[in-house]
């Protein structure tokens, strides 16, 4: 077996290299910053609004994101763009419902505030299973990318791309936790961004800085069997379950633990508010670009590039970069294609780690620390445990990434992964900070069916089940391939019905308490001194 | 975390203080028109896109459509929303939100310093245990 093909791109893994030793600098740095739980969860809450929302946006920009977005909207148009609109309207959610409240009232995990005034063991077993849930499917989806892509971008084979993938993410959570994770995504934020501003201003030069002129060729450059147009109905070719995905998208980033885990590294919610803002900014913007990026292939590969893009057309956007620098063979070309491979392997490096951090902290700081020990074990031992099981969470994913291989569907488990978020975490974290009568029960009712809803229902839909005709599923009563309209209000009915057969009464003290902290933090977490 | 005053805040009271529900009813008049506004139009755009495809592939002038319009009012509503929220919480909630604080710490110096030393800042983690019956 050869493990570095004959064509791999020499460019590539300069460029590669370069960006791997900068993350290891930063991850040296931070290692020897780390003086406690305190900087490896929450990087010692010493990152700036700015820091952060710079931060969130590399976390939250997967390569789904970038290449599988340009990708959709080259190859089916307008539909692409739907995902873009949702992704970034699920930012007032969090900002309006969470982001302060979770700064105030939590520690480094959605369970600490979860638990806050619930029984705190069967509550944190519950918010640690929605958390490894979400953060399992999202990371092996984010894994099997990354090995997908840098075979397809550098030429090195999959499993070996995977493993690369893997040791350097667990690299920057063992030795530098929050510390160097979020230097990290800032460091891909910033690449992430001046590379699809480059590209989209070189697409533009094309059509004479006119956009509408970039509308106009893409629709011209189709034929009979294109999918593509500049309306909906390409891609999600159902009614019902356009809407279904929309609602998953714009309330499952409220419900993404590393997301939400985020806002516990700032000094104070005020920090934690300007950093949403910052984020919604970036994050925006990286949106709109995005669709030059895919009109721009649409126009300028046209429909020669699509068999050459990919499932999915994931490669259309390096293969666009790779004509924009002058086309394949080319000085110019090769460079683009090696920078845009650089950027979205740094891209996937720091959503991985991100993903691994959280998975980490409902192992180490929910089960093992306060379920298991009932917070009777020393700081030290938290952060040992937290390591050891960062790195028995990424070799997993590894293993799972590498024997599931490429077959596996990278875009039905991120889809998995935002049902499961908005479907188990947020309505139990929502009803836990607003709803006074809410209780332990009803928070593990609520996460239960919301985890389980969301996946027996993708495994039912016709994506994974496909019917004996090919002709929608195999039950012919259900063809939802996005879970979210049934699966999130069945999250809520959980919720609400674990509540009312409870009980359980003697909350409403600590509910006083959650609210008055929650909104004006009061006896919040404060900044720690990073050594 | 918490210092020894925090520890001592009657969570009850300052729930029901005057200068609590202040806070509250400001956010929450901002936040739940804004919050309606927001996913009425969201859903609105996504129940277009799914239900009236042809309407959103109109073209509004050349090759620009209905549905790419539409998509980037979503953009600016984001926008808009976000920094009007920033600035209303910089302005209006924080200062509210501190006057509770400072009347919360207030009270408990004022009640309970004299019973302070009498009361070492053990009892905290007490009531968290999940052992203690409630």
């Amino acid at each position: 077996m050869t493990l570095i093909a004959a064509d791999v791109n020499v460019e590539a893994l300069v460029i590669f290299a370069i960006v791997l030793s900068i993350t290891l600098v930063v991850t040296y740095w931070a290692s020897k910053r780390m003086t406690g739980a305190n900087v490896f969860w929450a990087a010692g809450r010493s990152i700036s609004g700015f820091q952060n929302g710079l931060a969130i946006s590399g976390d939250y920009l997967s390569a789904a994101s970038f290449l599988g977005i340009a990708g959709l909207i080259y190859i089916f148009g307008f539909d692409g763009f739907l995902y873009s609109v949702g992704f970034l309207v699920a930012f007032l959610t969090v900002m309006f419902l969470l982001a302060e409240r979770m700064r105030n009232a939590g520690k480094y995990t959605i369970a600490d505030v979860l638990s806050f005034r619930l029984r705190e063991r069967p509550a944190r077993v519950a918010a640690a299973l929605g958390t490894l849930s979400v953060a399992a499917f999202y990371l092996i989806a984010q894994m099997v990318g990354a090995g997908v892509l840098i075979q397809a971008l550098v030429g090195i084979d999959f499993s070996l791309a995977v493993l690369i993938t893997g040791v350097m993410m667990l690299c920057y959570v063992i030795f530098g936790g929050m510390l160097a994770t979020t230097w990290v995504q800032i460091i891909k934020a910033v690449l992430l961004m001046i590379a699809i501003l480059v590209m989209s201003l070189f697409v533009l030069e094309r059509v004479g800085f006119n956009p509408i002129e970039l509308f106009n060729r893409a629709e011209a450059n189709t034929t009979d069997e294109s999918t593509f147009s500049l309306g909906p109905g390409t891609f999600l070719s159902s009614p019902i379950d356009t809407v279904s995905l929309g609602i998953a998208l714009v309330l499952g980033t409220a419900g993404l633990p590393h997301i939400l885990m985020r806002f516990f590294t700032v000094p104070d919610s005020k920090a934690a508010r300007s950093s949403v803002v910052y984020a919604i900014f970036i994050i925006g913007i990286f949106y709109v670009l995005t669709t030059f990026v895919g009109f721009g292939a649409r126009a300028l590969l046209g429909e020669e590039g699509v068999a050459a893009a990919g499932a999915g057309g994931n490669l259309a956007a390096p293969n666009l970069a790779q004509f924009l620098g002058g086309g394949e063979g080319t000085f110019g070309g090769d460079l683009f294609l090696a920078i845009v491979a650089a950027v979205a392997f740094a891209t996937i490096l720091a959503v991985v780690a991100g993903l691994v951090l959280s998975a980490s902290g409902a192992v180490a700081h929910d089960i093992w620390s306060n379920v298991i020990r009932k917070g009777r074990d020393s700081e030290h031992e938290e952060v040992l445990v937290a390591r050891i099981a960062a790195a028995s969470i990424g070799a997993l994913a590894i293993a799972i990434a590498i024997i599931g291989g490429e077959g596996l569907n990278v875009s039905f488990m991120v889809g998995l992964a935002f049902a499961v978020a908005a479907s188990a975490n947020f309505p139990a974290l929502l009803l836990a900070l607003t709803w006074k009568r809410f209780n332990t029960a009803g928070a593990v009712t609520g996460v239960v069916f919301g985890v389980v809803s969301a996946i027996v229902l993708v495994i039912i839909s016709p994506k994974v089940w496909p019917g004996p005709d090919g002709e929608g599923g195999a039950l012919s009563f259900y063809d939802l391939a996005n879970p979210g309209i049934i699966s999130i209000p069945l999250g809520f009915i959980g919720c609400w019905l674990g509540t009312m057969l409870s009980n359980e009464r003697g909350n409403e003290r600590e509910f006083a308490e959650l609210r008055v902290r929650a909104e004006t933090g009061l006896g919040a977490e404060k900044a720690g001194a990073v050594a | 975390m918490s210092t020894p005053e925090e520890e001592r805040v009657d969570w009850n009271a300052v729930e029901q203080s005057p200068e609590f529900k202040e806070l509250i009813a400001a956010r929450r008049r901002f936040v739940l028109p804004a919050t309606i506004f927001f996913l009425a139009w969201y859903i609105g755009f996504v129940l277009l896109a799914g239900y009236a495809p042809d309407f959103m592939a109109d073209s509004v002038y050349e090759g620009l459509t209905v549905g790419y319009c539409l998509a980037l009012t979503q953009f600016v509503m984001v926008f808009v929303l976000g920094y009007l929220y920033l600035r209303r919480a910089d302005k209006v909630y924080d200062p509210l939100a501190a006057k509770v604080v400072e009347k919360a710490l207030g009270a408990t110096h004022a009640t309970t310093r004299p019973a302070a030393p009498a009361a070492p800042a053990a009892p905290p983690a007490a009531p968290r245990d999940p052992e203690t019956p409630r």
